[in-house]
C-alpha cells in the first residue's frame, strides 16, 4: 500500500470536517450543558460512576448491546433490530476498521481526522498488500451490511406492515433531511469506492463494481464528484443531526452511564430529562404499545410526539399530551432506549401554577392512629390498608379479610371508616409538595400503630409506599405476594378447581412494581391459569387509570374493550385482576365475571 | 278475519293487545319465551297506587286472550323479510307468514351487581326491588325477617340516570314503587326504621303524591335527599350506607338490617336481539326507537312493525296499556288500509 | 366607631350581583361542571370529607353562587385521590375539575 498523494490532502474533504467539527462541538456543549444542569449530588454521582469498575463495565456493555447491537430492539422485532443493528454496527465497524488500516499502512496520517474516512481515494494498492485483502474483504463486507440495512429503512417507511409494525411515526421535515442524508451517505460510499478500486484496491463489491463501471464509464473522471458528493452527504447528515431525531446517537452514549449511575428525572426539561427527550430514536415503537392507540385521534399523544414537541418546545401541545396519558408505564417497558414516558409526564404536569394550594395540616392523626392501634404485643401485627377505591370494591376487602380472619391472622384495619390518601394520584398530577404532606402523615399513623407488616390491596398505594415512604423495619407487601407467601408457608392451603382463570397484570403491580409471578403462583394454587394475548410487562392498561387528568369517561370504554378483548383470547371462564381500579373498570364491559385475586382465595380456601 | 299478526312478548302489553284485537275479530299469536304469561307483573306482588294485587290484573289481562294462538317457552330464530310480509321462525318449529309484527319485549332489570360498591351478592343484607316483591308474593327469603328488622334502608336510582352504568335515563317508575315498598315494609315491620335515598323524587302520576305523603305522614317513612354511595359490613353483620343528606349538606351514614336497591328499568337484550333480525332501529338509550316520540310512538320506522309498552322505554302498567289499545288499533287501521 | 356589634351581612345570595366571570371560564374549559345534578354521591365517598368538610358538590355550588371563599376552603382539603370520578353517576371528571378550579380561582384574592 502506498500513498497516492504527497499532501494527504484534497478540497473534498472539507464538508465533510466541517460537519464533523460542528457536530462535535455540538456534541459536547450539549454534554457539558446536561452535566451542568443535574442537581449537585447527580452530578457527584455520576462522575464517582466512572470510578466504579462495576458500573463502568455495565456502561460499556450497555452502550454496546443498546447502541450498536440494539438488543431491546432484536428481543421485541427482529427484522427491527437487524435494520437498525446493521446499520449501527456496520458503519462503527467501518469506521474502525478504517482506523486500523490507517494504523496499519499509513501511521503518519493517524493524527488528520479525514483519513480513514476517505483512505480509500488516498492510498493506492501495489504488490506489497496481499494482507490488505483481508480489510478490503472486512469493509466491503460491513458496506454491503449497512446497505442491507439502509434497503430495509427504506422499505420500513414504505410500508411498516412488513416489519410487523401497524403504526410508525410520521418524520418532520428535518428528520426527512437526515434520514435522506443518511441513506445516502452509503450508496455514495459505494459508488466512490468502486470508481476507486482499479487504484485503490477492494473486494467482491467494490471491485465488481469496479469492472463494472469500466465497461461502460471508461476513465476514472467521475471518481471525484463521487467522493465529493459522499463528503457533501456526511456533512449534510452531521450538520442537520442535532435538529433530527438521530441526535439519539450521541445522546443515549451519555443517557446509559446517567442512568446506570442512577441518576433520575428531578427536573422536568432540565439534564436527565433533557438527555431522555434526546435519546428517542422516534422508532414509533411505542406508538403500537400505547393503549390509548386504539383510538385513532390519540396516535399523537405518545411518547414518541411529548419527545418530539418538547425539542420544539410547543408548551400548549406538551400540556395535551402529558395531562391526557394514563401512566400505565407501557412505553417504558417498550422503549428500546429507555425514555421515561410516565416519569416525563408527571415532570411536566409538575410546572403547572396553581392558586389554591391543599392543606392538611388539621388532620388529627390521633384520631387515626386509636381507630388502627394493636392492643397486647405488637410483634408481627399486619395493618390492613385497604385504601380509598377498595371501598368502592368491597369485594376485595371482604374477601381479604375474610382470609386473614380464616388463617388466624391477627389484623387491624388502617381505613375502616376512611383514612388518609396514600397521595400517589397526587403525586401523579405532578403536585409532590401536597403528596409529600400525605405521606408524612400516613407515615406518623403508621409508625405509631406499632404495626409490623403493611398490607395493601390497591395496587396505586403499594407502589407509592414502595418508591416514597420510608418504613424501616415495616414490611409492605400486597394481598397478591402476602397470600403467595401464606400459601408456601403452608399456612393456608386452597382447592384446585378446573375453572380457567386469565390473569390481568394492573400497571402499578406488574411495571410499576415488578410483581408478575407471586398472583400467577396463587391463580395456579386453584385453578387453571391461562395467559393473555399480551400479559406481564406487555399488559395492556384496563383504561381506568388515574394516570389520565383529561380523558373523560366516555373516552375510555374503546380501551377497556380492547384489554378485554386481549384478555379472552384464550376464551377464560373468568378474569382476575389485583387492582379495585381494573376490577370495577372491566366489571362495566365485560361478559363473563371479574374477580380479584382475594376472593378466588377466600372462594377456595380449605 | 285470518290476517296472522304475530305478538312477540306476553307481558301485560301484549296480553292487553291481543284482547283488544280478538275484540277487533283478529286472532293474533302471541310468543312467549317465558313458561308463563304475564311478564315482570306477574313476578310482582302489588301495584300502586291502590295496592292492587298483582296476579289480578294478569288474571283479567290473560282472561281476555284465551282464544289467542298463545306459544310459551317459544323463542323467535330468525325473522326474515318478504316481499310485503315477514316470515317469522320460532323455536318450536312453527312457521309464521304475516303482515303484521307487535313487539311488546318490554324491558329488562338492570343487574344491579353491576353497581359493586352498592354489594349486591356480597352482603347478604342487600337485595333488589324484585327480591323483595317475590318475598312480598311467596314469603321465601332467607334474607329477609332472620333478624329483627330495625331498620331498612331504600336506594333509588340504582342502575338508572347514571352514565357509569350506560344508561342515562330515569326509569320512571323507581320512585314511586320505592314509596310503595316502604310502605309494605313498614306494615310488616311498624317498629322499622325506614329510609329512602333518592335523588329526585318524580312522583307524577295519578295519586302518586298522596302516596308519597302518606308515606311520610301515615307511616314515617325517612326521605334523605342523597345517592348511596358506599355500602360496607360492620362486625354485627349489618350493613353501613354512606351517602350525604344534601338538603342538610353533611355526610350520613346510618346501619341497616336490610338494604333494597330499587333496580331500574334498561332495554332487554332479547328485544335487541330479535330487532335487530329486521333490523329496526335502536335509540341512544338502548330501547327500540319509535317513527315518532309524540305522535307514531307506536309505530317502527318499517311497514307492518309496532311497538307497545317497555320496549321503547320505561313505562309504567297503565301507560303499558294504554298504548297496547292504541297500538291494537293502529294495527287494525294498517290491515284495512291494505 | 366600634359599638362591640356590627349589622349581620345579609345572608341572602342575590344572583344580580354574584361576579360570574370566573364560572364563566371555568365552563368554558370545564363544560361538564353544568351536568351536576347535585346528587351528593361524591360527597359521601369523599375520604377528604371527613377532615375538612371537602364536597365537589359543594365546591360547584358555592361558586356558582359566589361564595368563593368557602369553596377555596374546602378545595384545601381535597387529597385527589378520584374517588369522587370513581362514583359520578354523571361520568364528569372531578379530578379535572377540581386542577381546573385550582388554577382559575386564587386562595389569596378573597
Amino acid at each position: 500500500m502506498r500513498e497516492r498523494f504527497l499532501t494527504g490532502y484534497n478540497d473534498f474533504v472539507l464538508p465533510f470536517m466541517f460537519g464533523m467539527a460542528f457536530i462535535l462541538i455540538w456534541c459536547l456543549v450539549g454534554m457539558i450543558r446536561i452535566i451542568a444542569q443535574l442537581p449537585r449530588e447527580d452530578r457527584r454521582r455520576f462522575f464517582l460512576s466512572f470510578l466504579n469498575p462495576r458500573i463502568l463495565l455495565k456502561d460499556i456493555k450497555d452502550i454496546f448491546c443498546d447502541c450498536l447491537f440494539h438488543v431491546k430492539l432484536w428481543k421485541r422485532n427482529k427484522l427491527l433490530g437487524y435494520m437498525h443493528s446493521s446499520i449501527a454496527f456496520g458503519w462503527f465497524m467501518l469506521i474502525v476498521i478504517g482506523h486500523i488500516e490507517v494504523f496499519f499502512y499509513a501511521p503518519h496520517r493517524a493524527k488528520l481526522l479525514y483519513f480513514p474516512i476517505f483512505f480509500r481515494y488516498f492510498m493506492a494498492e501495489d504488490d506489497s498488500t496481499m494482507g490488505g485483502a483481508f480489510f478490503f474483504f472486512l469493509m466491503d463486507f460491513f458496506l454491503l451490511v449497512v446497505l442491507s440495512g439502509i434497503a430495509l429503512a427504506m422499505i420500513k417507511r414504505i410500508h411498516s406492515r412488513f416489519f410487523g409494525m401497524r403504526r410508525t411515526t410520521n418524520p418532520s421535515f428535518m428528520d426527512l433531511v437526515g434520514l435522506y442524508s443518511l441513506w445516502s451517505i452509503f450508496p455514495l460510499r459505494l459508488l466512490a469506492e468502486g470508481f476507486t478500486a482499479d487504484i485503490s484496491g477492494g473486494s467482491f463489491l467494490t471491485k465488481s463494481l469496479n469492472t463494472v463501471f469500466h465497461a461502460f464509464l471508461g476513465n476514472h473522471v467521475n471518481m471525484l464528484p463521487t467522493w465529493w458528493a459522499y463528503s457533501l452527504a456526511l456533512c449534510v447528515f452531521f450538520c442537520a443531526l442535532p435538529f433530527t431525531r438521530y441526535m439519539h446517537i450521541p445522546t443515549e452514549i451519555l443517557l446509559i452511564p446517567l442512568r446506570n449511575a442512577g441518576v433520575k428525572i428531578r427536573h422536568p426539561r432540565k439534564g436527565y430529562a433533557e438527555a431522555e427527550v434526546y435519546a428517542c430514536p422516534s422508532c414509533g415503537v411505542c406508538i403500537d404499545a400505547c393503549p390509548m392507540g386504539v383510538m385513532k385521534t390519540h396516535i399523537k399523544d405518545t411518547t414518541v410526539y411529548l419527545n418530539r414537541q418538547l425539542r420544539r418546545h410547543n408548551e400548549e401541545r406538551i400540556e395535551e399530551i402529558s395531562d391526557k396519558c394514563l401512566l400505565c408505564g407501557k412505553c417504558t417497558a417498550v422503549c428500546p432506549v429507555g425514555v421515561e414516558g410516565d416519569r416525563l409526564r408527571i415532570a411536566q404536569r409538575s410546572l403547572r401554577q396553581y392558586n389554591i394550594t391543599p392543606d392538611y395540616s388539621r388532620i388529627d392523626t390521633g384520631e387515626l392512629v386509636r381507630e388502627c392501634s394493636f392492643s397486647g404485643p405488637t410483634g408481627g401485627k399486619v395493618l390492613y390498608f385497604a385504601g380509598c377505591m377498595t371501598a368502592l370494591t368491597p369485594q376485595i376487602r371482604k374477601a381479604v379479610e375474610s382470609v386473614l380472619t380464616k388463617a388466624g391472622i391477627g389484623y387491624e384495619m388502617m381505613d375502616r371508616d376512611g383514612g388518609i390518601c396514600c397521595g400517589r394520584p397526587m403525586l401523579m398530577a405532578g403536585r409532590f409538595a401536597p403528596a409529600e404532606e400525605m405521606i408524612r402523615k400516613n407515615t406518623e399513623i403508621i409508625r405509631a400503630s406499632g404495626a409490623s407488616t403493611l398490607l395493601l390491596s390497591c395496587p396505586i398505594c403499594y407502589r407509592i409506599f414502595r418508591e416514597n415512604y420510608s418504613l424501616d423495619g415495616i414490611e409492605v407487601i400486597h394481598h397478591t405476594e402476602y397470600f403467595d407467601r401464606l400459601i408456601r408457608s403452608g399456612a393456608i392451603s386452597l382447592g384446585h378447581t378446573a375453572t380457567r382463570y386469565v390473569y390481568h397484570d394492573p400497571c402499578e403491580l406488574g411495571r410499576g412494581c415488578g410483581i408478575y409471578d407471586e398472583p400467577r403462583a396463587v391463580i395456579a394454587a386453584a385453578g387453571e391459569l391461562v395467559e393473555a394475548d399480551k400479559h406481564h410487562k406487555e399488559s395492556i392498561c384496563c383504561g381506568g387509570s388515574l394516570g389520565s387528568l383529561t380523558l373523560g369517561f366516555d373516552k375510555r370504554q374503546a380501551m377497556t374493550a380492547n384489554a378485554l378483548n386481549n384478555l379472552t383470547k384464550a376464551s377464560p371462564d373468568s378474569i382476575v385482576t389485583a387492582c379495585p381500579l381494573c376490577l370495577s373498570t372491566f366489571h362495566r364491559y365485560a361478559d363473563r365475571p371479574v374477580e380479584d385475586i382475594a376472593e378466588i382465595v377466600d372462594r377456595n380456601m380449605n | 278475519m285470518k290476517e296472522n299478526i304475530v305478538i312477540i312478548g306476553g307481558g301485560a302489553a301484549g296480553l292487553e293487545a291481543a284482547g283488544q284485537l280478538i275484540r277487533l275479530g283478529y286472532s293474533p299469536i302471541i310468543v312467549e319465551k317465558e313458561d308463563h304469561l304475564g311478564g315482570h307483573l306477574a313476578e310482582w306482588h302489588c301495584l300502586f297506587p291502590d295496592m292492587t294485587p298483582a296476579s289480578d290484573i294478569v288474571g283479567r289481562l290473560a282472561g281476555a286472550v284465551s282464544d289467542a294462538n298463545i306459544f310459551t317457552n317459544t323463542e323467535i330464530l330468525f325473522i326474515n323479510h318478504l316481499k310485503d310480509s315477514y316470515n317469522v321462525m320460532l323455536s318450536n318449529g312453527v312457521s309464521i307468514i304475516a303482515r303484521v309484527i307487535l313487539f311488546t319485549t318490554g324491558f329488562r332489570l338492570f343487574d344491579a351487581a353491576r353497581k359493586e360498591e352498592y354489594g349486591y351478592g356480597i352482603y347478604n343484607q342487600v337485595i333488589t326491588n324484585s327480591d323483595l316483591e317475590h318475598w312480598f308474593r311467596t314469603g321465601d327469603d332467607d334474607r329477609i325477617g332472620s333478624v329483627p328488622m330495625e331498620a331498612v334502608g331504600f336506594v333509588h336510582c340504582v342502575g338508572s340516570r347514571d352514565e357509569k352504568a350506560g344508561n342515562a335515563q330515569c326509569s320512571k317508575v323507581c320512585c314511586i314503587t320505592a314509596v310503595k315498598q316502604a310502605i309494605e315494609m313498614k306494615k310488616r315491620f311498624p317498629d322499622a326504621m325506614v329510609y329512602c335515598f333518592y335523588m329526585d323524587l318524580r312522583m307524577f302520576g295519578k295519586k302518586y303524591e298522596d302516596f308519597y305523603i302518606s308515606a311520610q305522614r301515615d307511616y314515617g317513612v325517612r326521605f334523605i335527599r342523597g345517592r348511596v354511595s358506599e355500602v360496607s359490613e360492620n362486625i354485627e353483620g349489618k350493613v353501613v350506607v354512606k351517602a350525604e343528606d344534601t338538603l342538610a349538606g353533611k355526610p350520613v351514614r346510618v346501619t341497616l338490617d336490610l338494604l333494597v336497591l330499587m333496580a331500574g328499568m334498561v332495554c332487554n337484550p332479547d328485544s335487541t336481539k330479535v330487532a335487530s333480525m329486521i333490523p329496526l332501529q335502536t335509540d341512544s338509550d338502548g330501547f327500540l326507537k319509535s317513527k315518532d316520540n309524540i305522535l307514531e310512538i307506536t309505530s317502527s320506522s318499517r311497514k307492518g312493525i309496532f311497538y307497545a309498552g317497555a320496549c321503547t322505554g320505561p313505562k309504567t302498567v297503565p301507560e303499558t296499556l294504554a298504548e297496547a289499545r292504541s297500538a291494537a288499533l293502529d294495527i287494525h287501521n294498517f290491515i284495512e288500509s291494505l | 366607631m366600634d359599638f362591640g356589634f356590627g349589622i349581620a351581612p345579609s345572608s341572602t345570595i342575590n344572583l344580580d350581583k354574584v361576579d360570574r366571570s370566573r364560572f364563566t371560564r371555568l365552563h368554558e374549559l370545564e363544560p361538564d361542571v353544568y351536568k351536576c345534578m347535585a346528587c351528593g354521591s361524591c360527597s359521601s365517598t369523599c375520604p377528604a370529607g371527613r377532615f375538612s368538610g371537602m364536597s365537589v358538590r359543594k365546591v360547584i355550588l358555592a361558586l356558582q353562587r359566589g361564595k368563593e371563599k368557602e369553596a377555596v376552603r374546602m378545595l384545601k382539603g381535597c387529597m385527589l385521590c378520584g374517588k369522587c370520578s370513581m362514583v359520578c353517576p354523571r361520568g364528569i371528571n372531578t379530578r379535572h375539575l377540581i386542577l381546573s378550579i385550582c388554577r382559575i380561582y386564587n386562595e389569596e384574592q378573597q
